[in-house]
């Protein structure tokens, strides 16, 4: 048998295109290996091969989803490949929510094996955990050294056709599935030892991790509009010109609350965006484009909302840990009771 | 490090040779200033840029480093850099400017 053959799956980033300014590269097939294929083919030595790079640019793929897919399925199957891997995307979430797509199309259209590696709080690992191995890597490209190595070793074990055993004996991120195997000791000892361990205080392994459902109960409905306060919360990024407080452009530490009474309208000369992830062009010409507080001033104005209130909320959500977006959530929420705002409008970018 | 300047340091050295450049990085945390020091010596940890799998192994030194505010007049290197010097953490820094120059630093003076 010759050597196994896998295409591999990358953005505009590491292709060396560009970064967000590149976002909208259509897909096309690199005619070399970019560096990062390059490394990731010696890493998967002399038994498999990298025979080609799909590359396409994060927005153009999300926001052209039915085409692209198409697109970058055809460019994958014209090399015949064995295998397909997507990524790493670590923290990029647009980058994760393409690697994930094209693993699962993958699978299901070519009937071929591919997996993906991302950063445990990516969104692609969210929405494609079920359907795809993803290979838990750090947070930034800087954790690309450590991620290539893991990225080889999966798909060497992948392509072998050994059997995939638990998630963390192989190091990819957990699926939610269950699966049988035999155990040296029965259930309710196992059980009376790990409650002896917890009411000690002890360490222990569950051997059945609960799900973590993160569900929002939806509020009871504004009776009457006409009369509410209404405020606005954004992960988008628009701050008083000159960003006063430097909230980051990504994995922000902070949030801003900025007053709006004296403003109609936002304009060039006074909001812009300090949000790294996306092209800002727009943003930064009109912000209302973000924060519609020009359509909120009219409504005001017409009596079909009771008020804007004084001040917005805003943050930067590009990888910011969902650590931190909770801490700000509770104290924008505790603020907003305080002041007896009856509704809000969230926006992103 | 950013596309650019990647490509700008890679061109310094094809064009006056690697032995002949040292970089001086004013980043301002030690965990940014060794992934810089790192894409000069190394090369590119991400593998996205010019520097991607190219190991200069460049002498590389921090702003707030003795090996360079030692070479500068005192009084100027106070007016310029001073005020960074008492905000960053400058042992961190050192210390890991120092763990990339020992591992990847191929001129060893």
């Amino acid at each position: 048998m010759g050597k196994a053959k896998v295409v591999h799956y990358i953005n505009q980033f590491f292709a060396g295109i560009g970064g967000e300014e590149k976002a909208d590269t259509k897909p096309h097939i690199l005619n070399e290996l970019p560096p990062v294929s390059a490394q990731l083919d010696k890493a998967l030595g002399e038994e498999v091969e990298i025979v080609g790079t799909v590359v396409c640019g994060d927005s153009y793929f999300n926001e052209n989803l039915d085409e692209a897919k198409v697109e970058v399925l055809d460019m994958i199957k014209s090399f015949e490949p064995d295998m397909v891997i997507a990524g790493p995307a670590f923290n990029a979430g647009r980058y994760g929510m393409a690697c994930g797509a094209v693993v699962k199309m993958v699978q299901e259209e070519l009937g071929i094996k591919a997996f993906t590696a991302m950063y445990d709080e990516n969104p692609g690992v969210d929405v494609f955990k079920k359907d795809a191995y993803i290979v838990r890597t750090k947070d930034s490209a800087a954790g690309m050294r450590t991620a290539i190595p893991a990225v080889a070793k999966f798909a060497l074990k992948l392509i072998s056709g050994e059997e995939i055993l638990s998630p963390a004996e192989e190091g990819y991120i957990e699926r939610g599935i269950r699966v049988n195997a035999p155990a040296e000791e029965r259930g309710s000892m196992r059980a009376v030892r790990m409650l002896i361990q917890k009411l000690k205080g002890e360490e222990f392994v569950t051997e059945y991790p609960m799900p973590a459902f993160d569900r929002v109960a939806p509020n009871q409905p504004i009776k009457d509009v006409t009369k509410a306060k209404i405020a606005i919360v954004t992960s988008g990024g628009i701050v008083p010109k000159g960003n006063p407080d430097r909230i980051e452009s990504s994995s922000a530490s902070k949030y801003g609350k900025y007053d709006i009474s004296g403003f109609a309208d936002l304009t060039e000369a006074d909001h812009e965006t300090a949000h790294g992830g996306y092209d800002p062009v727009y943003a930064n010409l009109d912000s209302d484009r973000v924060i519609p507080v020009d359509v909120l001033r009219e409504m005001e104005k017409n009596g079909e909302i009771g008020e804007l209130f004084q001040y917005f909320y805003t943050t930067v959500g590009n990888g910011t840990s969902v650590a931190n977006s909770k801490q700000f959530a509770a104290e924008i929420a505790k603020d907003l009771l305080d002041n007896k705002v009856d509704a809000v409008i969230l926006t992103s970018t | 490090m950013d596309l650019e300047n990647q490509k700008r340091v890679k061109d310094a050295s094809e064009k006056y040779g690697a032995e002949n450049l040292v970089v001086l990085i004013g980043a301002a945390e030690a965990e940014a200033a060794g992934l810089a020091a790192e894409t000069v010596t190394a090369g590119d940890p991400t593998f996205a840029g010019p520097l991607a799998g190219v190991e200069l192994g460049l002498r590389v030194y921090h702003a707030v480093e003795p090996e360079f505010k030692d070479e500068v007049d005192a009084q100027t290197y106070d007016d310029q850099i001073g005020m960074m010097e008492m905000v960053l953490n400058v042992d961190e820094i050192i210390e890991e400017m120092k763990n990339i120059r020992t591992e990847f630093c191929k001129f060893n003076d």
